[in-house]
């Protein structure tokens, strides 16, 4: 086993790319590793023809898959918008990793991302001894990408500058990255594309200007539709997790992923799963993501404090974690969950005991 | 000898064009349509210039129009196509299924009133999916990898560009669907089949060489496998009939699609519509629709926005395999690149585009009942286009053409077409009208009904309106009638309406119904000349309901709870406003008499009793000391705390100014409220709160600061009776002093 502690998609499912790209017969466009018919398939899921079984990465609408697969396609980049731990930048790592093989071309837009962070950035030591020359030059992920003809992410898109942010709308529409310092440009060559995520829940973000918006085409990834395609995706990742991380803990059973994607969805729904009860909604965000990583963080407890296996009292402490983002506000709507809803359930008097001692 | 049997769907822009083509390559000599054969004679108008789908045949009983079926038709029906072929061959065409006239009769006649039962086709065999039932469709469609049986049969039948063999695999798939026998016996769809076999027979008979059928694919193998005639005559043989009528209607696309519940119908209407115009669309004609739709909504959307959806939807297409982007890849680009992601602006399109509002038309000249003629000619002559989108008319009565339309729609809605929907106007004056006026096709089937009241429409809407005035018993739902019969000006039932009125306001014990009825009709003959109106006719019943109220309501105002109270309280505010505005003296008289005679009984309830007082005071028949001596016995400290309050807040509805102003009235309104007892003040706060809530703000406020003030205490002064006049009398000179007067004349005087 390999000392990594997050390998890069492309490694990690090294080896359904590999089958995929065997089994393929499709027509895969310029620099793309597969045709887009299995891209989509990388990300859902399917069994190849070979009785091979490609795992989903992706739980939810197809549709949506192939609408990100067939703009890549097209020259329009690809924006994946939505709420805090929908998958955003899991579809995007894993789509540039079916489509280049390589997912690390990424920029993490952030409030400083400057533009040299984006364009191209100089080696100020050579630039002084030599002066400008392409050997100075740094390149950064978006640069590479094109001469590469590959996938470049920016994450967070949204949190970047505007001044900044527009730097990007010649890159899109030219396909080119003028060097005016040298009276140069790099070129894109086929295949390049950029994939970039933002969401629309935090404040203070820069709002993309319509020129830029132009020329993304929006994909809007929602929250799971229903509570068993929640719990898959938990349990999946969880699984996956556990691989990577070599928990001793046994695989965690389904009820107490149920119990968490429960209190999540109801606490993000401001109503009980029955339909009957309202409740007060906490601010923290409560994605599926967080939930997963309760659950993460609960087998690790398991596996070094418990017996082992999964317990109320190992998710107890995880779970108020994740809800109480707010110590004043967010603890009176948790305590008052966990009085209304929690105690009333018959089979939930090992969670309510464990929440309330903490 | 050559039979073509043609398995189509019904309203399939494919099956349409199909059915198209092959007529032209095969050439028959008659076509045989799935539909009614009383609509036979009326197929000749197929062609006519002004006969423009979306339209229906309506086929509906004589003796109960409300039993009716419509066979709609757009211009992208495969059915139209054929008819359409057949008439500008011309060849004969006929319609095969089994006559209404029978179907009508099989269905129970205990039901015959369920609502317009629509011409069904594919449905049989979509529609249920009872387990143990035959296999569907949509089991086809499943099994095909489809998700939608829709979808599926779109991509084998719909979208393709061959011709003979669609036929062939289309009855092919529905042999294999038939294949597996069907549990329950069912009748009408037996006897359908054998009907058209026997048309079919009927056909040959004739000689004609070279026939082309055209059904619902459901029925192909039913058609090509013919049985023994004798079979099929058994079936048919002592059918029940009824007497039937058919015509053509206009029909909408709202009403082609699902989303109206109607059978076989179709989710996109306006896109078919769009494909059978432009068959070799890649999506940039649709798309223009789209971007074009957004600008009128103020949407920036541009050329190149629309290259894009275009674009994306053509590798959208090629993604999932498919020759050409249809709705679905059209729908998910658009939501892609022109909406960003929101889909609030899809169902602007789902409604202006896939479903669009599209109304059919039909020639003057068909044979209509003649009360449609009549609805139809005024239409045309007051400008009033049925339109499938609501459009909304200000009306300005002073003028004659808007007064007409006024009593147009008036009419129509007195005899149930609620074709025009009255909307509050905005602005003041009441000559003026606002109706949004909104077309459903469903309405000629009540225009036919309602035609065996009268052959025109002001005619038939008089019959109506009798026959219901006669046939009510209850003086509310008359006086509703006749409020209504005003402005809709049916003199004839207004007649009988007022003799009603009148006969049942005497029997009526129900003051507050004649209460009720009695502010409208007020009203009317106050502002009835706006409409030239015959005001008259109404005021000579408002006296004899007045007349009626005044006496009965001193006894209707006694032993009754508190919500009673409060809502005989809004009606006699209503009718003190009548009265206000009919000026009559001989009424008013009346009127206050009873009003007095409510406000000086111990009996009445005490909130009506105040109100009455105020009234009274409002009508300067209860002034000054009168009014100060009827307030001080209202609340003094016998009366129970509850009533008292409840006294108050019928006394002070409306306005607080009188107590403002009138100093009398404050004070003895203060010096009661002084005196209580904080045990009951307590009791009685919430209804303290309750009557001063009604009061505004300002007057809130202003009532506030005289209360903290004091106010003028007049009353109150009187309380203080063992004054010793040595003492005062030494204490003047001081006080005078201070006043700044001379004390020397003050104390002579004194």
């Amino acid at each position: 086993m390999s000392t990594i502690l997050r390998q890069h998609a492309e490694q990690l499912y090294a080896l359904e790319l590999e089958e995929l790209r065997k089994q393929d017969s499709g027509q895969r466009p310029p620099s793309w590793k597969l045709s887009p018919q299995s891209v989509v398939d990388y990300l859902v899921g399917k069994k190849l023809k070979n009785g091979f079984e490609v795992s989903p990465k992706y739980i939810g609408n197809k549709r949506l898959m192939e609408i990100a697969v067939a703009t890549l396609t097209t020259d329009r980049a690809l924006l994946l918008y939505g709420l805090p731990g929908t998958a955003k930048s899991w579809v995007s790592e894993h789509l540039s990793a079916a489509i280049s093989g390589d997912s690390t071309m990424i920029i993490q837009g952030t409030a400083g991302t400057s533009e040299e962070a984006i364009r191209y950035g100089w080696n100020y030591a050579r630039l002084l001894a030599e002066g400008p020359s392409e050997k100075a030059l740094v390149e950064t992920p978006v640069m590479r990408a094109m001469k590469d003809g590959k996938i470049a992410r920016i994450e967070e898109l949204t949190r970047i500058g505007a001044d900044v942010q527009d730097t990007l709308i010649t890159i899109l529409s030219e396909k080119t990255l003028p060097i005016p310092e040298l009276n140069t440009e790099v070129q894109a060559v086929k295949g390049f594309n950029v994939i970039a995520t933002a969401n629309n829940r935090d404040k203070g973000v820069n709002e993309l200007s319509s020129a830029l918006k132009r020329r993304f085409n929006t994909v809007i990834l929602p929250v799971p539709d229903s509570i068993e395609e929640e719990i898959d995706i938990v349990r999946r990742r969880v699984e996956s997790y556990e691989k990577a991380m070599e928990l001793p803990a046994e695989p965690p059973a389904l009820q107490e992923i149920r119990r968490i994607v429960t209190i999540f969805r109801e606490l993000r729904n401001g109503v009980t799963q029955d339909g009957k009860t309202k409740i007060k909604v906490p601010g923290a965000t409560l994605s599926t993501a967080e939930a997963i990583s309760v659950v993460n963080n609960g087998l690790a407890m398991a596996a070094y404090f418990g017996d082992g296996t999964l317990k109320a009292a190992d998710i107890a402490a995880g779970i108020i974690g994740a809800v109480v983002k707010d110590p004043v506000q967010d603890a009176i709507v948790w305590k008052e969950y966990l009085e209304t809803v929690v105690k009333t359930r018959d089979d939930w008097k090992d969670i309510y005991r464990a929440c309330r001692d903490l | 000898m050559a039979i073509h049997i043609l398995g189509i769907r019904h309203h399939g822009p494919g099956s349409a064009r199909n059915v198209q083509r092959f007529l032209q390559s095969v050439k028959p000599d008659i076509v045989l349509v799935e539909g009614p054969p009383e609509a036979d004679p009326i197929l000749k108008w197929v062609g006519h210039a002004e006969l423009k789908p979306p339209v229906a045949i309506l086929c509906y009983r004589q003796d109960a129009p409300q039993q009716s079926v419509f066979y709609p038709f757009a211009e992208f029906s495969p059915e139209w196509q054929a008819i359409l072929y057949a008439q500008t061959q011309p060849i004969p065409v006929r319609f095969i299924d089994l006559p209404i006239s029978h179907q009508f009769a099989l269905e129970s006649p205990a039901e015959p009133a369920q609502p317009s039962r629509q011409a069904e086709s594919l449905e049989s065999a979509v529609a249920d999916n009872n387990p143990g039932r035959r296999p569907t469709v949509a089991d086809l469609a499943t099994a095909a990898g489809f998700d939608n049986h829709e979808k599926w049969w779109e991509h084998m039948f719909e979208n393709r560009s061959s011709n003979e063999p669609v036929f062939d695999a289309v009855a092919e798939a529905m042999q294999a669907l038939r294949e597996v026998p069907q549990p329950e016996e069912d009748r009408p769809e037996k006897c359908r089949e054998a009907y058209m076999r026997r048309s079919i027979r009927q056909a040959e008979r004739e000689m004609f060489q070279n026939i082309a059928v055209i059904c619902g694919a459901w029925h192909a193998p039913a058609l090509s496998n013919m049985p023994p005639r004798k079979e099929d005559d058994e079936l048919l043989k002592n059918l029940p009939k009824v007497k039937t009528d058919t015509t053509w209607i206009p029909w909408t696309y709202q009403r082609l699609s699902f989303a109206s519940g109607y059978g076989a119908g179709i989710s996109s209407p306006g896109w078919y519509d769009h494909i059978w115009h432009y068959p070799e669309d890649n999506g940039i004609r649709w798309m223009a629709r789209v971007a074009n739709l957004f600008r009128d909504q103020q949407m920036d959307t541009s050329v190149a926005h629309v290259m894009e959806a275009v674009r994306l939807a053509g590798a959208l297409a090629a993604l999932r395999g498919l020759p050409k982007a249809g709705l679905e890849e059209l729908n998910e680009a658009t939501l892609s690149v022109l909406c960003n992601g929101e889909d609030i602006l899809l169902s602007l399109i789902q409604k202006k585009l896939i479903v669009s509002d599209r109304i059919g038309e039909t020639p003057t000249e068909i044979p209509k009942p003649p009360l449609q003629m009549d609805i139809e000619k005024l239409q045309k002559k007051l400008r009033l286009p049925p339109a499938a989108d609501w459009k909304d008319y200000t009306l300005d009565l002073r003028k004659d053409t808007d007064l007409e339309r006024s009593i147009f729609l008036h009419r129509l809605q007195m005899i149930g077409i609620n074709w025009g929907q009255q909307q509050t106007a905005s602005g003041k004056g009441t000559f003026k009208e606002q109706w949004r006026l909104q077309w459903d096709p469903g309405f000629s089937i009540d225009i036919i009904e309602k035609g065996s009241y009268g052959n025109t429409l002001e005619e038939a809407s008089n019959a109506f309106v009798i026959r219901q005035a006669e046939a009510s018993t209850s003086l509310g739902e008359v006086t509703q009638l006749l409020e209504n019969a005003l402005p809709a000006e049916l003199s004839r039932a207004i007649d009988t309406l007022i003799l009603r009125v009148n006969n049942l306001a005497a029997a009526s014990g129900d003051i507050l119904q004649l209460m009720k009825a009695l502010p409208s009709l007020a009203g009317i003959s106050r502002y009835g000349n706006v409409r030239k109106t015959d005001a008259e006719q109404v005021l000579s019943i408002v006296d004899s309901m007045v007349t009626r109220i005044c006496i009965s309501l001193p006894a209707a105002s006694t032993g009754i709870d508190e919500e009673a109270a409060a809502n005989l309280k809004n009606l006699i505010t209503a009718i003190n406003e009548s009265l206000n505005i009919l000026q009559d003296q001989l009424l008013t008289q009346q009127w206050q008499q009873s009003i007095s005679a409510i406000a000086h009984s111990t009996q009445s309830a005490p909130l009506i009793a105040g109100y009455c007082t105020r009234l009274l005071s409002d009508h300067q028949l209860l002034t000054g000391q009168d009014l100060v001596k009827v307030f001080y016995y209202a609340m003094s400290t016998s009366t129970a705390p509850a009533d008292a309050a409840a006294w108050l807040e019928g006394f002070l509805t409306g306005s607080g100014s009188l107590l403002l102003v009138d100093e009398d009235l404050w004070g003895v309104v203060n010096s009661w409220m002084g005196g209580l007892e904080p045990a009951t003040f307590t009791d009685i706060l919430p209804l303290l709160r309750r009557s001063f809530s009604h009061l505004s703000p300002p007057e809130r406020r202003r009532l506030g600061e005289k209360a903290r003030t004091g106010g003028g205490s007049a009353i109150l002064a009187t309380s203080e009776t063992d004054i010793d006049p040595a003492r005062g009398r030494m204490g003047i000179p001081v006080v005078l002093q201070l006043l700044g007067l001379n004390p020397k004349i003050s104390v002579k005087n004194g």
